[in-house]
This record gives structure tokens, sequence and C-alpha cells, in this order.
């Protein structure tokens, strides 16, 4: 291949597209984890559900912008419902029961999908307005990338807006750092946990409408997710939404330029990653306690 | 007095099964039981990480698939490898990639040390997925030899459903001695305690790694087994599929337990024999044991056991 000017960037564009999907995955996962420590394995399982309702919704009426707002709502509901009636069991036993659990629903959701909408790739349409593409150095490129760049944006300004600003934004960040001393002062956690859960779910949900048309809709995607965003938040530190954004970034630039100058090992690039980071660094790149 | 007898006059009769088992069994079930036997050892490795070490491994695959790729290359590339050495070979090379990873991952604990069992073990499963002209890549090892073990001929199922079952008991065994061995109070003091285990003046990183090396050369023999038992290996056996594999296993069987892992890996190989000749989707299934394993048995199956007493 070629090595020009136009191919770099369009590699760079590329990793930074991928990168932000990413970051709008692992950004629930590792809210969900800085608050509850909770690796929350079902969260792959909600991304997957997001991509598979917006297929559903847009076979019966065919509106993208409908589906984005209504998928990741029944998705958050989802979450909500797994956090109140099973992952609240499981607390009590620690790690490796809620690990055992959140398995337990990640092979059930799986399978339930393939049993409902079959093993094969569904194609999903570019929406309405978003499907042509533009000239970027003399390369076309298609515009619903850059939607799912500036939509994740968006997200990441919005997340950044709640978490440092607004009461429930302040009582996360508080509980992330002391939960025993938030629930002392008078902060019914029970209920931030559901919500964070919620919102991680929701987080979830919104990634998986997005990537619909990107990656295409196939049971597999949850898998592969799921190890992205092991990678991506435990690198980037569980808990801390910066260091999801960096390692998003990096692991994005990693596959997409990895790909052209080193194509057979391109896969172990992102555990190669994870390893060395959490070699150096146990705690990851941004978090605080390990 | 049935109290004490108990327990001796169950192994008895066990014991002398498993001798009548090549007798008394067709065929595909003396295989599905030599397979419950070689992955029993496999899960033992991985709850004795857990019960004994407090270590949650989500990476174990690397171990067991470690000890089958070295074995089958040995068997392939060295002329005359014995059988044992081959087992050996595969044990020790998964030992001394269980003391390596150790000494990173003694450092950390909890879902830290778990994902980055996770990442270790995918590094090895893309090497044996990619390194084409070693390992075969998704095409695999296959047509290796199966050397004759002090004359008897491993190529009858019977023979090597013996050799198995002596190989992986002794193995049990010493696990079990293992745990009686100061070196295995000292891992179960950290466990309970690592400060306190640090104040005495144990050193804990040394301990950890040594206990690790030793589980992943237990996990290695299993492996090396699996390779001669299948006489065919891919990068399935080192994937992370095998990895909840063995989770499955010893979780359903009960993690604090010594029979816990034995019973697990019975339960998985009928399992997922019988259900995937039913239907397709008998991952469902296995998820949803999972789930009711997990909310209303903790302890596993032998827990349960255990408890109806």
């Amino acid at each position: 291949m070629k090595l020009d000017l136009s191919t770099l960037v369009i590699q760079f564009l590329h990793g930074l597209t991928y990168g932000m999907l990413l970051f709008l995955v692992s950004s629930g996962l590792t809210l969900v984890f800085g608050m509850m420590n909770v690796l929350n394995i079902p969260h792959a399982s909600f991304y997957m559900l997001g991509a598979y309702f917006s297929y559903q919704i847009l076979q019966m009426i065919g509106n993208f912008w409908v589906s984005l707002i209504v998928c990741p709502v029944a998705v958050g509901i989802l979450g909500i419902i797994w956090e109140t009636s099973l992952l609240r069991r499981a607390h009590a036993g620690g790690h490796v029961q809620e690990f055992v659990i959140g398995f337990g629903i990640f092979f059930v959701i799986n399978e339930a999908v393939k049993w409902i909408w079959g093993t094969q790739d569904l194609p999903v349409s570019l929406p309405e307005g978003l499907s042509s593409s533009i000239m970027i150095l003399g390369r076309v490129y298609p515009v619903y990338r850059i939607f799912i760049l500036l939509f994740s944006f968006a997200v990441l300004a919005l997340l950044a807006y709640i978490l440092k600003k607004t009461r429930l934004g302040i009582t996360v960040r508080a509980a992330v750092s002391d939960r025993d001393m938030v629930s002392a002062l008078g902060t019914n956690t029970q209920l931030v946990f559901m919500l964070v859960m919620g919102i991680g779910s929701w987080l979830a949900g919104l990634a998986g409408v997005i990537a619909g048309p990107f990656v295409n809709t196939y049971p597999g995607m949850a898998f592969d997710i799921l190890v992205d965003c092991f990678i991506v938040t435990v690198s980037g530190g569980l808990g801390s939404l910066l260091g999801a954004v960096v390692s998003s970034f990096m692991i994005g630039q990693l596959y997409s330029f990895g790909i052209i100058f080193i194509p057979r090992f391109a896969i172990v690039f992102g555990f190669l990653f994870m390893a060395v980071v959490l070699i150096i660094k146990p705690s990851g790149l941004f978090g605080e306690k390990a | 007095m049935l109290n004490k007898t108990g327990p001796y006059l169950f192994l008895i009769i066990l014991l002398i099964l498993i001798i009548l088992f090549p007798y008394i069994l067709p065929r595909f079930q003396l295989r599905m039981v030599n397979e419950i036997v070689i992955l029993t050892l496999f899960a033992m490795t991985w709850k004795m990480m857990l019960n004994e070490g407090g270590m949650f491994s989500f990476g174990h695959a690397a171990y067991f698939g470690l000890g089958a790729y070295a074995s089958a290359l040995g068997w392939i590339h060295i002329q005359d490898l014995s059988f044992l050495s081959g087992i050996l070979l595969g044990g020790l090379a998964a030992g001394f990639v269980g003391l390596v990873f150790g000494a990173f991952l003694v450092r950390l604990s909890g879902t830290y040390f778990a994902l980055l069992t996770f990442a270790l073990n995918q590094l090895l499963w893309g090497l044996a997925w990619k390194w084409r002209s070693l390992t075969g890549g998704d095409d695999g090892l296959g047509m290796f030899p199966k050397p004759d073990l002090l004359g008897i001929s491993m190529q009858d199922p019977r023979n090597f459903y013996y050799a198995s079952v002596i190989i992986i008991g002794i193995c049990l065994v010493l696990c079990w001695y293992f745990t009686k061995t100061p070196l295995g109070n000292v891992i179960m003091s950290i466990h309970s305690n690592e400060e306190r285990a640090r104040f005495i003046g144990f050193n804990v990183q040394v301990s950890k790694m040594i206990f690790l090396a030793m589980l992943g050369f237990y996990a290695g023999i299993s492996g090396a087994l699996f390779a001669q038992f299948q006489e065919f290996i891919c990068p399935t056996v080192i994937d992370m599929g095998r990895s909840t594999d063995v989770l499955f296993m010893a979780y359903i069987g009960g993690t604090g337990h010594f029979w816990g892992p034995a019973v697990g890996s019975g339960i998985f190989v009928y399992l997922s024999e019988y259900l995937s000749s039913y239907t397709v989707r008998w991952e469902l299934f296995f998820g949803l044991i999972f789930i009711f394993i997990a909310v209303f048995a903790p302890q596993g199956v032998v827990g349960i056991i255990e408890r109806k007493k």
C-alpha cells in the first residue's frame, strides 16, 4: 500500500471513529465499575441488544431517529431490571459470583438473540441524510462516520457536564472515591446504583444503535465489543472517564495503523497494550486505586 | 459408624468403578469419562487458584493450551520423544510461563488480576492463531506421534484411559498434598490476610509465583494429555471459551470442595454432549444453569450435597 498523506489521514479518521464508538460503549462500563466496583459483563450484551432493537424498529417504522431515542431507553430499563433483580443478590458474594452471574446473562442473551433474529449478519441501511459521502483530500469518506464522531463527542461532553456540574454527578463521583461515606451521609446509594446502571446500559444501547449501520448487526458483536471494552476500560483505569477517552483513542489508532503496518499480528495489539499497561501501572493509565 | 466409614466406602467403590469402566462402558462413553478425568485436573488448578490462593483467573486456558501445544510440537519435532517426556514437556512449558506470568500477576488483585490473566491468555491465543508456520494457525496440529508408554500401546483407548487416570491421579494427590505442605499453608495464610502474612515475614510475592507456576505445570499436564486424547489441537484449546469452560466446571461443581472440580467437569462434559445433541442453542441452558447456581447455590453441586447431609 502506498503511504501518502491522504492514506494516513483517512486511516487516522477510521481509527478515530472506531475509537469514539468504543468510548461510547466503554464509558458506561467504566461508570458502572467506578461506582459499584462490578465488572458488568452483560454491558456488551446490552450494546448488542441496542443494535438488534434498532434493526427491529427500522424494519417496522423505518425511522432511524425514532430508534435512536427509543432503543437506548428500552435497554436502559433492561439494565435496571438486571441490577435490581439479580446483580444485587450477587453483590454480597463478591467478585466471582458477580462475574459468574454476569457471564450467565451474557450467554443467555447471546443465544436468545440467535434464536430470535437468526445467526446471519443483518444489514442495516444508513439513515437518510447520512448515507452520502464527502471528499477528504481526494478520498471518498462516508458522512455516517463523521456523524458517529460528532455524536460521540456530544455524548462525551454531556457526560462530562453531568459528572462535573449536576447533583447526580457529584454524588456519583463522591461514591466512586468513598462509597460507604456517601451512604453514611444519607444518600440512598441503592437508588444511585440503580440510576447509574440505567445510564450505563442506556449508553450501551445508544452505542449499539449507532454501531448497527457501521459494523452491521450480528450475534458475535457482543463478544467482539466485550473484548475491546475490557482492553479500554482496564488500560484507561477502571472508573476513569478520562482514561476511557484516552485509551479508546489509542486502541482505535493502534488497530487502524496496526492493520497497515503489521497486518498479521494486528489482533494481538490490543492485548499487548493492555498487558503492558497493567504490568507497568497496575491501576491503569488514569486509575487511582488498584 | 456409617459417618466414619462412609467416605472410605465411597472412595473404594469409586476406585473399583474407575478400574472397571473400560469393561462396562461402551466406547463413546469411555471417551467421555476419559475427557472428564483429564479436565478434572484442569478444573482443579482453577479451583485451587481461587479457593486456596484467593486469585480469580480468567485466562486459565493459557496454561492448558500451552501444555497442549508444547507437547504436540515436542512429539512432532523431537525424534523419539517418549510419551511421558512429551507430557512432562507440556507441563514444564506451561509451568515456566506460569512463573513468568506470575511475576507480573502477583502485584495485582481482584478484577485487575482477572483481566491481566485474560490479556495474557489472549496474547498466547493470538500467537497460536497467527504463527502459522509453527502452530498451523486455525488448521491446527494433527498427526503427531502417539508413542508407547513403557511398551504399552497408547493407541488402544483402554490403555490410554488407564494411563491418563494414573497420571491425573498422581497430580491430584500432589495437589491435595500441597495444601498440607508449609508452602501450601503460607499460600492460604496469604489468602486470608496478605498484609499479616507479609508482616510475619513470609515472602508473599515469591510464594505466589511458585504457586502460580505449580498450577501452570498441572494445567499444562492436563492440556498435554488432552492433546493426545484428541489427537488434534487447534486454537480453541487456548481461547477464551476454554477459560470460561473451566470457570463453569469448577464453579458448578463447587469451588470450596476438593471433589468440586471432578463433579463439575463430569456435569460439564455430559451436559455439553447431550444438550448439544438436542439443540444448537445449548449455551442458553448453560447460561441459565450458571445463573441458577450463582443465585441459589454459590457453593456448587457438591455444596448442595453436603448441606443435605
